[in-house]
C-alpha cells in the first residue's frame, strides 16, 4: 500500500486535472500559482480557459485606475500565455472599449480561440475587428454592445454552434448574411435590436431567442427548431408597417417549425402574429408541450384566434401560461361575439394532454372567462388551473370566483387554485 | 451434499453478480456489479475483455488505484448509480463525501482519473480549487506539501510583468545605488574631478549603446562618462524627492517618448527579458549583489549624510518589501494602479537626463 503519490501530491497530477482545478479557480488565484513552486510556475499558462469576470483585478475607487489595471492584467496574461486557448470570457463593467482589444481578438484569432464573451462597459460600443472573422475554429460567440462589420471575404463560421449578439450595430443584410454562413448553427440569440426586418435561414438551427423591435420576422428554412422565445417590442414605425403588412405572419413566422416543443412570446408577439390570414392551413405541432404567451390582448379576436389556433394544434400540449397585456379592458365590455366561441371552439376538441394551466392578470371579462370555460371543459387530463387577477378588487375577484364556480370540467382531477397579491 | 446447498441458497436469495477487482498491490475485492460497472475503464474492461467475472480474472486496476481509494471510489459509485435520486440528494452526497483531508483528496483524484470517473474527477478537482481559492502561497504551500524552489527573482518575474510597480524598480535603484558605492568608493575621486556638467546630452545612440552594453573603446569611455553622469544625476534626482518618488518617475518618464521608443514596444509589459534581469534584483532578504547590471542608478559620490538617508530609506523600504510579501502585492496591484503610466521598457538611465537643472550640490 502507501502512497502512490510523492510527498509533494499534486504538483503531479496530470495535465488535464491540474487545469480542470486552475480553471474552476478566479483568474488571479490561478495566476498566483506561479510563484508556488518550479513545477508550478507556468501550469497555469496553459489554461484554454480564460475568464476575466468582475473580480479579475482589485477594486479601487479610481475608476480609470481600474479600467487600466485590468487592461494590462488580461494583455500580460495573454502574454504569458502558451498554448491554445479555447474560451475567453470578459465580463467586466469597469473595462472600456481600448485599442487593445483589437490585439487581444487578433492573438485569440491565432489560438484556436472556440468560445469567445465580450461584454465591457455600458455605454461604449467598441468596433470588433476584422480579425475575429478569421476565428476559424469559433463553436461559441457572444458580443454585447458592439459594432460588427463582416468584411466583404466573410464566408461564415464553419463551426460556429451558438451566436449570441446583444445590442449590436450590424447592419441587416450582414446579420442575415451571417447567420445563413454559420451551417451548424444551433442556439441563435439576437437581443436588443431596432427596426429589423429578419429572414432566417439556419437549417440546424433548436433555439432560438429574438428580443426588440422586429419589423418583421421570417423564419424560412428551420426546421429542426425546438425552442423559440420571442419578445416584439412596439415602435410606431412598427405599428404602421404592422398596418399595411399583407403578409401572413403567423405562416411566416411558424409555417416551417414542426418540431417546436416549446413556444414562448412577449408583448407584442401575438399581434404581430395575428396578422394577416391564414386560411385554414392544417399545422400541426405534435412536439408542442409548452406555450407561453405575455401580453395577450384578450378584446383583440384576432389574437384570441391566434392563441386557440396554436393551442387546438397542439395535440400534446401540456403546459400553458398565458397572461393578459391590454391596459384597457374596459372599453371591451361591450358585448362580445358570442357566436366566435361557439364557432371557433367547438366543445368537441379535446386537449388530451393538457396537465397545468396558468393565467395571470385577468381582469374578468367575459373573454377571459370563456375562454376559461373552454380550457376547463376540453381539457380532461387538467391537473391544475391558476388564475391570477389582475388589480385586486374584492368586487371584481367575488363575481370572476362565481362565474368559475359555475363552469363543468372535463377532468375530475382539476384543481383551480385562484392566487391573490 | 452441503457445497450445492449451499449454492442454491445463494442464488435464490440474492441473483446478484459480483466483479473482481485486483489494486496494484495484488489484493482483490469483490464488487457488486452494478456498482463497478458505474466506471467507465471498469465498464469497457468487463464488456471488451471478459475480465472480472471471476476470482481469478480479476480486472487490474490502474496503478494510482489503491484499496483505501477504491473503498471510497466504490461508496461514490455505490450512492450515484441507484437510479431516481433528486439532483439534490446527489450534491447533499458529493458534499459530504469530499470532507477529507487535501492528502486523500489529490489521491482520490487521480484514481478517479484513472478510471475515466469524470463526474468524481470534476467534484474532487472543484473540492481542490476551492481549497486553494484565497489561500496565500505560503499557506497553498503547506496544504499540499510544494517545495519552496523558486528564487526570490523568480517568483516575481512573472507577476513582475503584471504589476509593474515603480517602487518595486525604486528599491532595485536603491539597492544597486548601495552596492555600487561600496564597490566603487575608490574611483570616487577620479570621478569627482570629471564631472562638471549640469546637462546630459547624450543622444538617443548613446543610451542604446548603453544599454546594449557597449563595446568601442571610445564608445565605451563616452558611455563610462555617461553613466557616471547619469548615476550623479539620479543620485541627486533622487534624494529630494525620495519620497515622491512615483511623481518623480512619472515627471521623468512622460516626456520621454523618443527614448522608450527606440524598441518600438507600446505596451507596459512587454518588458524584454533583459529589463527583467536587470531590475529584478530585488533580494528581498539578502543584500549581497547579484548581478553585474548596467543600470545606471550607480552613486560613488555620495555625501555622508545623504548616504545616511539612502541607507535609511533601503532599509526601511526593504522592510516594508519583505514583511508579508502577498499583502504587499495586494497593496502594490490596488494602489501602483494610478501611477502606471509608460512603459517600463524604458532604460532607467535613460529616465534621468532629462532632469537638468539639478546639480551636484
Amino acid at each position: 500500500m502507501g502512497d502512490v503519490l510523492g510527498p509533494d501530491f499534486i504538483s503531479d497530477l496530470p495535465q488535464s486535472i491540474i487545469e480542470s482545478i486552475l480553471t474552476q479557480l478566479p483568474i488571479r488565484d490561478a495566476v498566483r500559482t506561479s510563484i508556488l513552486s518550479s513545477k508550478w510556475r507556468y501550469k497555469w499558462a496553459s489554461m484554454t480557459h480564460l475568464v476575466f469576470d468582475e473580480k479579475c483585478v482589485p477594486l479601487c475607487n479610481d475608476r480609470d485606475g481600474v479600467d487600466k489595471s485590468i487592461v494590462k492584467f488580461i494583455t500580460s496574461v495573454l502574454f504569458l500565455h502558451q498554448g491554445p486557448i479555447h474560451k475567453f470570457r470578459i465580463t467586466n463593467s469597469y473595462l472600456q472599449s481600448c485599442p487593445e482589444i483589437d490585439q487581444w481578438i487578433l492573438f485569440l484569432s491565432r489560438n484556436d480561440i472556440k468560445e469567445l464573451v465580450l461584454e465591457l462597459e455600458e455605454g461604449e460600443f467598441f468596433r470588433i475587428p476584422s480579425c475575429l472573422f478569421n476565428c476559424k475554429k469559433l463553436t461559441r460567440l457572444e458580443l454585447f454592445r458592439c459594432e460588427l462589420e463582416p468584411p466583404l471575404t466573410f464566408k461564415g463560421f464553419m463551426c460556429l454552434k451558438s451566436l449570441n449578439l446583444h445590442q449590436v450595430l450590424i447592419s441587416p443584410d450582414a446579420i442575415d448574411s451571417i447567420i445563413s454562413s454559420c451551417p451548424l448553427l444551433e442556439s441563435l440569440s439576437l437581443s436588443y435590436f431596432d427596426s429589423l426586418a429578419l429572414t432566417i435561414r439556419a437549417p440546424n438551427l433548436k433555439y432560438l431567442n429574438l428580443e426588440g423591435e422586429f419589423k418583421d420576422i421570417c423564419l424560412e428554412d428551420t426546421p429542426l427548431l425546438v425552442e423559440l422565445s420571442v419578445a416584439m417590442y412596439m415602435t410606431d414605425d412598427i405599428a404602421e408597417h404592422f398596418e399595411q403588412s399583407s403578409n401572413c405572419n403567423f405562416f411566416k413566422f411558424l409555417g416551417g417549425v414542426p418540431n417546436l416543443e416549446k413556444l414562448v412570446g412577449h408583448i407584442y408577439f401575438t399581434k404581430y402574429l395575428s396578422i394577416g390570414n391564414p386560411g385554414n392551413l392544417p399545422i400541426i405541432y405534435n412536439n408542442l408541450e409548452s406555450i407561453e404567451l405575455y401580453q395577450v390582448g384578450f378584446e383583440d379576436m384576432n389574437e384570441m384566434l391566434v392563441v386557440l389556433r396554436l393551442i387546438t394544434s397542439s395535440p400534446n400540449l401540456k403546459e400553458l401560461q398565458i397572461s393578459q397585456g391590454s391596459s384597457n379592458m374596459s372599453s371591451a365590455t361591450d358585448a362580445p361575439n358570442m357566436d366566435f366561441w361557439a364557432k371557433k371552439c367547438p366543445s368537441d376538441s379535446t386537449l388530451g394532454h393538457l396537465k397545468v394551466v396558468k393565467l395571470t392578470d385577468m381582469c374578468g371579462v367575459p373573454q377571459e372567462m370563456e375562454f376559461i370555460k373552454f380550457l376547463l371543459g376540453c381539457s380532461p387530463v387538467l391537473e391544475i388551473m391558476s388564475i391570477a387577477p389582475c388589480v385586486h378588487d374584492m368586487e371584481n375577484e367575488m363575481r370572476m370566483l362565481i362565474e368559475l364556480v359555475k363552469f363543468r370540467r372535463a377532468s375530475t382531477k382539476a384543481e383551480i387554485v385562484f392566487t391573490r397579491e | 451434499m452441503q457445497p450445492y446447498h449451499h449454492v442454491s441458497n445463494h442464488e435464490s436469495h440474492h441473483m446478484k453478480s459480483y466483479i473482481w477487482l485486483k489494486t496494484a498491490d495484488g489484493a482483490i475485492q469483490q464488487v457488486d456489479e452494478d456498482v463497478a460497472m458505474f466506471c467507465p475503464m471498469i465498464c469497457r474492461e468487463v464488456l471488451q475483455t471478459g475480465m472480472g467475472a471471476s476470482k481469478l480474472h480479476a480486472i487490474s486496476l490502474p496503478q494510482r488505484v489503491n484499496p483505501a481509494i477504491l473503498g471510497l471510489i466504490l461508496d461514490y459509485c455505490r450512492f450515484h448509480q441507484v437510479p431516481g435520486r433528486s439532483n439534490k440528494e446527489h450534491k447533499t452526497f458529493d458534499e459530504k463525501f469530499i470532507r477529507m483531508d487535501t492528502k486523500k483528496l489529490c489521491e482520490l483524484t487521480s484514481a478517479a482519473d484513472s478510471l475515466q470517473l469524470k463526474p468524481l474527477v470534476d467534484l474532487t478537482s472543484r473540492a481542490l480549487a476551492r481549497i486553494i481559492e484565497g489561500k496565500t502561497a505560503e499557506q497553498i504551500r503547506e496544504t499540499f506539501h510544494l517545495p519552496d524552489d523558486l528564487t526570490e527573482e523568480e517568483k516575481l518575474e512573472p507577476l513582475r510583468n503584471i504589476t509593474d510597480d515603480p517602487r518595486i524598480r525604486l528599491l532595485n535603484r536603491l539597492y544597486a545605488k548601495k552596492r555600487e558605492e561600496l564597490k566603487e568608493r575608490k574611483k570616487l575621486k577620479n570621478v569627482e574631478v570629471e564631472e562638471d556638467e549640469p546637462k546630459d546630452e547624450r543622444s538617443v545612440d548613446d543610451l542604446l549603446l548603453f544599454i546594449n552594453g557597449a563595446n568601442g573603446d571610445m564608445k565605451g569611455t563616452r558611455v563610462n562618462k555617461n553613466k557616471k553622469k547619469n548615476r550623479r544625476r539620479k543620485d541627486h534626482a533622487k534624494d529630494p524627492s525620495l519620497q515622491n518618488s512615483n511623481e518623480n518617475d512619472s515627471k521623468e518618464l512622460s516626456p520621454l517618448p523618443s527614448a522608450c521608443h527606440h524598441d518600438n514596444f507600446d505596451s507596459s509589459f512587454v518588458a524584454s527579458p533583459s529589463k527583467n534581469s536587470r531590475t529584478q534584483d530585488l533580494p528581498a532578504v539578502n543584500f549581497s549583489p547579484k548581478l553585474e547590471f548596467i543600470d545606471g542608478d550607480l552613486d560613488d559620490d555620495l555625501d555622508p549624510a545623504m548616504k545616511e538617508e539612502l541607507d535609511r530609506e533601503v532599509e526601511d523600504f526593504a522592510r516594508r518589501l519583505n514583511s508579508d510579501w502577498e499583502a504587499r502585492m495586494q497593496e502594490i496591484l490596488c494602489e501602483g494602479q494610478d501611477r502606471r503610466l509608460v512603459p517600463i521598457s524604458t532604460s532607467t538611465n535613460g529616465s534621468t537626463h532629462l532632469h537638468t537643472g539639478l546639480h551636484r550640490r
